[in-house]
C-alpha cells in the first residue's frame, strides 16, 4: 500500500449547491500533502469527507486502504484530526481533554498517560495540564488540539488551517512539530490558504478553486508557472494619466495594474524592470516615493490558475503541472 | 492496527455518556428544563387544589422523568455543533449509532438522578410507599430511556442553538401533560381524549409509577411496557435515521 489516502470522483452537492466536484488525488505514505484555495473553494469539505464527518454524494476514498464509507470507523482509527476551529472542551483541563480523546480512540489507559505526558510537555503544557482550557489562548488551544490529534499514534494527520489566527511563535513551534512528526512517519494532509506555508512544508500540492483541481505538483514546479506572476510595486510622488499605458510598453513588463496611488508591474523578471522602470523615471524626472518587489499572491496564483491564459499554458505543457487538472476545464 | 469491535464501541459510547455527565447536567438550560420545569409545574398544578396526597408523588415522578431525561440531548447536541466538538465524535472510531447511543445513556442517567430524587422526595413529604419494584423500576426505567431517545431525536434539527430545539420539543411535551392522565384522571377524559391517552408515551409511564407506588393500573402492566418499548424503539430508529440524514446534508 504506497497510498495514504486516496480520493477518486469524490462529490459533495450541498442541495443543488456543488461544493466538491469529482475530485481525484492520492497523496503517498509519509509525505506532506498541501491542499490549498481560496475560502469557499471546497477545502474543509473535502477534510470532512475525508474524516468522515461529513458523508460524499458521490465517489470515494480510503485512508490506509480502509474505504471511507464502507470501512469508516477503521479509517476513522488510523487518523488524527485538526479542524479549522480549535473544537476543545473548555470545560474540562488540558489532561482530560486529552484522555476524553485517547479513550475514544481506544488507548489503553498506561499508554494513553504516557503519551498525554509526552504531548503535553512537548507543548510546554504539561504545568497547565489540571487548568480548564477556558482559560488558554487561542495558541495554546490550538496545540491541545493537535496534541489531542496525536494521542492515538495516529497514521494520517489531517490539519485544516492549522496556524490560522495565531501568532508568530505559536506558527513557527506548530510549523516545526508538523515537520518533525513528518520525518517520524507521519502522513499529514494540510489545508491552508497561506501559500508560503504550503511552500515550506509540503512536498506536494493540490489547489483547489470552486470544488475542483486545479493542479497537483511539487512546490517548485507550480512555482515554475507562476513565475510571471511576480512584481514591483511602485509608487512616484506625481504620475502622468496615461502612466499605466507608458509601464506597459517596457521590455520585460507582462502587465500592468493600477491600484490606489501605486502601479503594480507583473513580470517574470523583477530585476530588469526594476532598472527599466528607473530609466523611465529618470527620463520623465519622476521621483519614487516607494518601490516593492512582490512574490506571487495566493491571489494572483488562483487568478492563473484559473484562468485561460493557464490552462493555456498547462495545455501547452507547462513543467509537468497535470497530474490532475481539472478534466472538464482541460477539454 | 487492530479492528474497532462492537464492544469497543459501547465502551466509547458509555466515555461519551461519561463526559455529557460531567459537562452538561449542571449547564443552566437542563436545570431549567430537567429540573425548574417538572417540580414548577407540578407546584402549579397541585398547590391548593384537594388532590390525594397518594396521587402526588407518581405526578411528581413521572413529570421529572418526563422533562429531565428529554433535556440532555437537546442541550448537549446543539452546544456541541456550536463548538464543533460533535465532530470529534463524528471523526472518532466509533458508529454514528454508537455517538447517539452515549448521548442518550446521559440523557436516561440524568432523568434517573432528577426522578430519584423526586421519588424520594414524594416518600418524605408525601408519605408514598414503593409497593411494586418491578413496575416503578419498569417505569421509569423504560420511560428515562425513551424520553431520552425523545430528546435525541429532536436534536437532529440541524441547529446550534439548543433553543431552537427546546421549543419545537415542549409544542409536543406541553401537550401531553394534558391528555396523559397527570392532571386529569383517563377516565374522565371522553372518549377521543382517552384513545389519545393511549397513544401518550407519557400515560403509560404514569400508569406504571402509579402501579408501583401503591395505585391501580389504568392498561395493566404488559401494554404500558409494551407501548414503552415501542415508542424507544421508535425514537432511537427516527433519531438515527433523523441524524444520518443532517450527516448527509452537512
Amino acid at each position: 500500500m504506497d497510498y495514504a489516502i486516496e480520493a477518486d470522483k469524490l462529490t459533495k452537492y450541498y442541495g443543488d449547491f456543488l461544493a466538491v466536484d469529482h475530485i481525484e488525488f492520492k497523496v503517498k505514505r509519509g509525505e506532506i500533502f498541501g491542499f490549498l484555495g481560496p475560502n469557499g473553494a471546497g477545502k474543509t469539505t473535502t477534510i470532512r469527507m475525508l474524516t468522515g464527518v461529513s458523508t460524499p454524494t458521490d465517489g470515494n476514498a480510503s485512508i490506509m486502504g480502509y474505504d471511507i464509507v464502507k470501512q469508516s470507523v477503521d479509517a476513522k482509527a488510523v487518523m488524527g484530526i485538526v479542524p479549522d476551529i480549535s473544537n476543545v472542551y473548555d470545560e474540562l483541563s488540558a489532561w482530560d481533554n486529552l484522555i476524553f480523546t485517547g479513550k475514544l480512540y481506544g488507548v489503553s489507559k498506561k499508554k494513553l498517560e504516557e503519551k498525554a505526558e509526552e504531548m503535553l510537555k512537548r507543548f510546554a503544557l504539561y504545568d497547565r495540564r489540571r487548568e480548564k482550557v477556558k482559560g488558554f489562548s487561542r495558541g495554546m488551544k490550538r496545540k491541545i488540539c493537535i496534541a489531542m490529534a496525536l494521542v492515538n499514534d495516529s497514521e494520517v494527520l489531517f490539519l485544516d488551517e492549522p496556524t490560522s489566527g495565531l501568532d508568530v511563535e505559536s506558527v513557527r513551534e506548530i510549523r516545526q512539530m508538523v515537520k518533525t512528526l513528518n520525518e517520524d512517519g507521519l502522513t499529514v494532509f494540510l489545508t491552508t490558504h497561506n501559500l508560503e506555508e504550503a511552500n515550506q512544508m509540503c512536498d506536494r500540492i493540490a489547489i483547489i478553486n470552486r470544488g475542483k483541481i486545479t493542479a497537483i505538483d511539487t512546490p517548485e514546479n507550480l512555482r515554475q508557472i507562476m513565475r510571471n506572476v511576480q512584481s514591483v510595486e511602485i509608487s512616484f510622488k506625481e504620475a502622468s494619466k496615461n502612466m499605466a499605458e507608458e509601464l506597459q510598453q517596457l521590455r520585460s513588463v507582462s502587465s500592468v495594474e493600477k491600484r490606489g496611488d501605486k502601479y503594480r508591474i507583473f513580470t517574470d523578471e523583477p530585476p530588469l524592470v526594476l532598472k527599466e522602470v528607473w530609466d523611465y523615471a529618470e527620463k520623465h524626472g519622476l521621483a519614487p516615493v516607494s518601490i516593492n518587489t512582490l512574490g506571487p499572491s495566493l491571489e494572483d496564483v488562483f487568478v492563473k490558475l484559473t484562468g485561460r491564459e493557464v490552462e493555456e499554458e498547462v495545455m501547452r505543457g507547462g513543467r509537468g503541472m497535470a497530474e490532475n487538472i481539472g478534466r472538464r476545464e482541460m477539454r | 492496527m487492530s479492528k474497532v469491535s462492537k464492544w469497543d464501541e459501547l465502551q466509547r459510547a458509555w466515555i461519551i455518556a461519561v463526559k455529557d455527565v460531567r459537562i452538561y447536567y449542571l449547564r443552566p438550560v437542563a436545570i431549567m428544563f430537567g429540573i425548574l420545569f417538572p417540580f414548577t409545574l407540578f407546584l402549579s398544578f397541585t398547590v391548593g387544589r384537594d388532590i390525594p396526597l397518594d396521587k402526588l408523588a407518581p405526578m411528581l415522578l413521572a413529570q421529572t422523568v418526563f422533562w429531565a431525561s428529554s433535556s440532555i440531548g437537546p442541550v448537549s447536541i446543539p452546544m456541541e455543533r456550536r463548538v464543533r466538538t460533535f465532530d470529534r465524535y463524528l471523526s472518532a472510531p466509533l458508529s454514528l449509532v454508537s455517538v447517539l447511543l452515549g448521548k442518550t445513556i446521559a440523557g436516561m442517567l440524568y432523568g434517573l438522578a432528577i426522578s430519584t430524587l423526586a421519588l424520594l422526595l414524594g416518600m418524605f413529604a408525601f408519605g408514598t410507599t414503593i409497593t411494586n419494584v418491578f413496575a416503578l423500576i419498569l417505569g421509569v426505567g423504560l420511560a428515562s430511556l425513551e424520553f431520552s431517545a425523545m430528546g435525541i431525536m429532536f436534536a437532529s434539527i440541524p441547529t446550534e442553538n439548543p433553543g431552537d430545539v427546546m421549543m419545537p420539543m415542549n409544542f409536543v411535551r406541553i401537550p401531553l401533560l394534558f391528555i396523559s392522565g397527570l392532571y386529569i384522571p383517563i377516565s374522565q377524559l371522553p372518549a377521543v381524549g382517552q384513545a389519545a391517552a393511549f397513544l401518550s408515551p407519557l400515560t403509560h409511564t404514569l400508569d406504571l409509577i402509579k402501579y408501583g407506588l401503591g395505585g391501580s393500573s389504568y392498561f395493566g402492566v404488559p401494554a404500558n411496557s409494551a407501548m414503552l418499548t415501542l415508542y424507544t424503539l421508535l425514537f432511537i430508529g427516527v433519531g438515527i435515521s433523523f441524524h444520518k440524514k443532517i450527516m448527509k446534508m452537512q
